[in-house]
């Protein structure tokens, strides 16, 4: 993939996160921060992809790339952590996967003697355990950070308060 | 002699007096506080907040006024219990919350506040007055989110490689979901309803496109025109609730999202069904 076509699809990550962000009804003071973490996250699942590595685990580094990033923005921008995570890691849902598994299921439902049934079976169960996985990583790679860093509340991190006060 | 026992009797009395007033006024206080910190809970609850965050910042409060709160919290009522630590009082208040619609403005507002009390030393009037200064802070114009929910709905079907055509298709059949999902969530039908239709409108409009076969691929926008709808704050906040030990809300939630994911799949299958594709 270009470059430019990386930065490309890396915008619309963003723009996917603002329309989000306003579904949620967020402070007017993050909308910014919003679109750049959708992006730097878009960006990151992108390049560990076009680097070859599994969508699952690209999926992950993204998120976490965005968790990492909502710390010190939660500190400026005076917001919980959540209000920058979840906007900007819903553009990750693997929406095409879900499809897919919903239409391979109602083929499945349907008629039990087609030729092809153990193809479609092997097709939506690899489907589905991808959509499952990515949700998890998402889900996981949000929380990452003040799971690894063992502490109750964002403000008690001191790595970044002594930064940036 | 008697008058020694008069003054005895009155200062007695005094003191009791007192004593009594204190204690009523403590009992005020500790009655006002559980009020305003049921609340704010159920509030926070209600408007897209995890468990942990609920319970650290409604202790937050508690403690910065010298009081210990414990809560027992589900997904439409909360129950609270406020002790004293240095009179024994407590009180006990049980809230049924309100539907759930998210709401950052208000979560982060309260996130905000709740360091302001302990580093200011709020009293609770002002507790009280910038919780309802929050709650009546006016959304995004109802158009303005039309829009980017709209342009959120083209940017996933860019993600998953439509072309333009493709775009505009899910631009407008996203912005119609959505406008059909806001009326009927104020004509007050069942969420999971409200979310059916949205979805049923939604794939309608961009199953059209797929049935005239306009642009290169239309069934992306056929599938991401519904994106707009999925539950991501009960998924992840289900899996931060497992995390952080409140395993129960955790599976309320997360059989939520499932709901919710299920309503847009019926959707998506009715339209299928009326293409017939």
């Amino acid at each position: 993939m270009e470059i430019l076509q990386l930065f490309e699809k890396s915008f619309w990550f963003g723009t996917a996160a603002l329309g989000f962000a306003f579904l949620f009804n967020v402070p007017q003071r993050v909308l910014l921060f919003i679109w750049l973490f959708g992006f730097g996250g878009g960006f990151v699942k992108l390049l560990t992809v076009e680097m070859g590595v599994n969508v699952v685990l690209a999926t992950l580094f993204g998120s976490i790339f965005i968790g990492i990033m909502a710390i010190p923005a939660a500190h400026t921008r005076h917001a919980p952590p959540l209000v920058f995570t979840i906007p900007t890691v819903i553009p990750m849902v693997p929406g095409v996967y879900a499809y897919n598994m919903m239409l391979g299921i109602i083929k499945l439902a349907g008629n039990a003697n087609n030729p092809e049934y153990i193809q479609i079976l092997s097709e939506t169960v690899s489907n589905g355990l991808n959509m499952f996985f990515i949700l998890l990583a998402i889900s996981a790679g949000a929380s990452f950070p003040l799971l690894i860093m063992r502490k109750e509340s964002v403000k008690d991190i001191k790595l970044f308060r002594r930064k940036l006060n | 002699m008697n008058s020694i026992l008069k003054f005895y009797i009155a200062s007695f009395f005094t003191i009791f007096i007192c004593i009594y007033s204190a204690m009523e006024y403590v009992d005020n206080q500790i009655r006002d506080l559980g009020l305003l910190l049921i609340d704010i809970g159920s509030i926070l609850i209600s408007s897209g907040a995890s468990t942990d965050r609920t319970r650290k910042t409604v202790n937050r409060i508690s403690g910065a006024y010298g009081f210990q709160t414990d809560m027992f919290i589900t997904h439409r009522a909360i129950m609270l219990t406020v002790h004293g630590t240095v009179h024994e009082q407590t009180y006990s208040i049980v809230k049924r919350t309100n539907p759930h619609l998210v709401n950052f403005k208000i979560v982060s507002g309260i996130s905000r506040m709740s360091w302001k009390v302990v580093e200011e030393n709020w009293d609770l009037n002002k507790i009280r007055d910038e919780i309802n200064r929050l709650i009546s802070l006016p959304p995004y114009h109802r158009w303005l989110v039309t829009l980017m929910i709209g342009l959120a709905g083209a940017s996933f079907c860019r993600l998953f490689g439509g072309g333009i055509i493709e775009m505009l298709v899910a631009l407008v059949a996203t912005s119609a979901g959505f406008i059909i999902r806001h009326v009927a969530t104020k004509r007050k039908y069942n969420p999971y309803l409200c979310v059916y239709f949205a979805a049923l409108t939604a794939s309608l409009i961009s199953g059209l496109s797929v049935k005239l076969n306009i642009g290169v691929s239309p069934e992306l926008a056929f599938a991401t025109s519904v994106l707009f709808l999925i539950p991501g704050v009960p998924l992840i906040n289900a899996f931060s609730d497992i995390i952080d030990g409140n395993p129960m809300n955790a599976i309320i939630r997360a059989i939520n999202g499932l709901t919710i994911a299920f309503a847009i799949a019926l959707g998506l299958l009715t339209a299928m069904i009326v293409y017939q594709l």
